[in-house]
């Protein structure tokens, strides 16, 4: 009897996974940049975690805030400590749909991935043309889009407003691999 | 020659201003390599920490320079960057460290299931607590 309960939830179990399909990367790429005329600003995470759940098209991110890292050391104290409060708010996160979303081949297809981003305590929806390839048993995702700090509720001060841009170009690189429980 | 004196003077402090704005501004990153760790501790520790009370975790470890001790479950270069996975006794979660570019390039002379500590800041918890610019102390 024992034994045939433990095929079964086994059985169920490995169903459960193959139907769920799930992809995950704990070491993803984000990098932003600032543009301005007086300096240009990148900073970078390679810690994001994504999972793209293939069967119900979806896609969930997080971020720690305190991960970017900058070239000089006063605007990474800036960042988190006047504009970001990374103590206040230490992860932004996305979670959203793949619209349209059918198999993905080794070519390169494009989505339309649409969601609510949250950054700085602040959500908003955002819809982010993606590029999906799949490459042996991984799943391949990269993109770019453009935030505005205004938007999240960013404040610059006066004095460095020249050197910020107001709009942020952020850019993704994913490589997500098969997730087993 | 008074008027000299002045002027000469604020031109001193002038420069002198402008040399240490400039030299905050260029201000480098902490050097973990010669800094002493905030707080030692196991991976189970700070796992365990993060997995129970992720707030007040939070605000022990964040920005803090920690010496982690566990056991090496996973190690890979990603883009030339080290990454080592020290294993917890939690189901979920490990302690995932992110090697500085020097560390990087001494991965490989690890060994799966040995015994390490390592250096880095801690940036917080997603499914794993992170740490980042790591250096190895020892093998």
């Amino acid at each position: 009897m024992k034994s045939t309960y433990l095929l079964l939830i086994c059985f169920l179990f490995s169903y459960n996974m193959q139907s769920q399909e799930q992809y995950l990367t704990k070491n993803g790429a984000i990098t932003f940049f600032s543009s301005t005329i007086i300096e240009d600003i990148k900073a970078e995470n390679n810690q994001v975690l994504s999972i793209i759940d293939a069967s119900k098209s979806k896609m969930a991110i997080s971020i720690l805030i305190k991960s970017f890292l900058f070239k000089k050391a006063l605007m990474q104290e800036h960042f988190n400590e006047n504009y970001l409060e990374s103590d206040k708010f230490p992860k932004a996160t996305f979670k959203g749909d793949i619209l349209n979303f059918n198999n993905v081949s080794s070519l390169d297809a494009k989505y339309d991935v649409k969601g609510i981003i949250t950054i700085h305590g602040v959500s908003k929806e955002i819809v982010v043309p993606t590029i999906f390839k799949r490459n042996g048993d991984t799943i391949f995702v990269k993109g770019e889009f453009d935030l505005l700090l205004e938007d999240f509720d960013i404040k610059i001060p006066r004095l460095l407003l020249k050197k910020i841009a107001k709009e942020i170009n952020v850019t993704f690189e994913f490589n997500h691999k098969p997730y087993n429980r | 020659m008074n008027k000299n004196k002045i002027i000469f003077s604020i031109l001193i402090i002038g420069i002198l201003c402008f040399f240490i704005s400039y030299k905050m501004y260029n201000r480098p990153h902490a050097n973990i390599t010669e800094s002493t760790p905030d707080i030692t501790l196991t991976a189970d520790t700070i796992i365990a920490a993060f997995s129970s009370d992720e707030t007040k975790a939070n605000s022990r470890y964040l920005d803090k320079i920690l010496n982690i001790t566990g056991t090496v479950s996973e190690f890979k270069l990603e883009k030339n960057k080290g990454i080592i996975t020290l294993k917890t006794n939690q189901d979920f979660g490990s302690v995932l460290c992110h090697l500085s570019e020097s560390a990087s390039q001494n991965i490989h002379s690890l060994i799966v299931g040995q015994k390490i500590t390592l250096k880095g800041v801690c940036t917080g918890y997603l499914m794993d607590v992170i740490l980042v610019k790591a250096e190895i102390i020892n093998e």
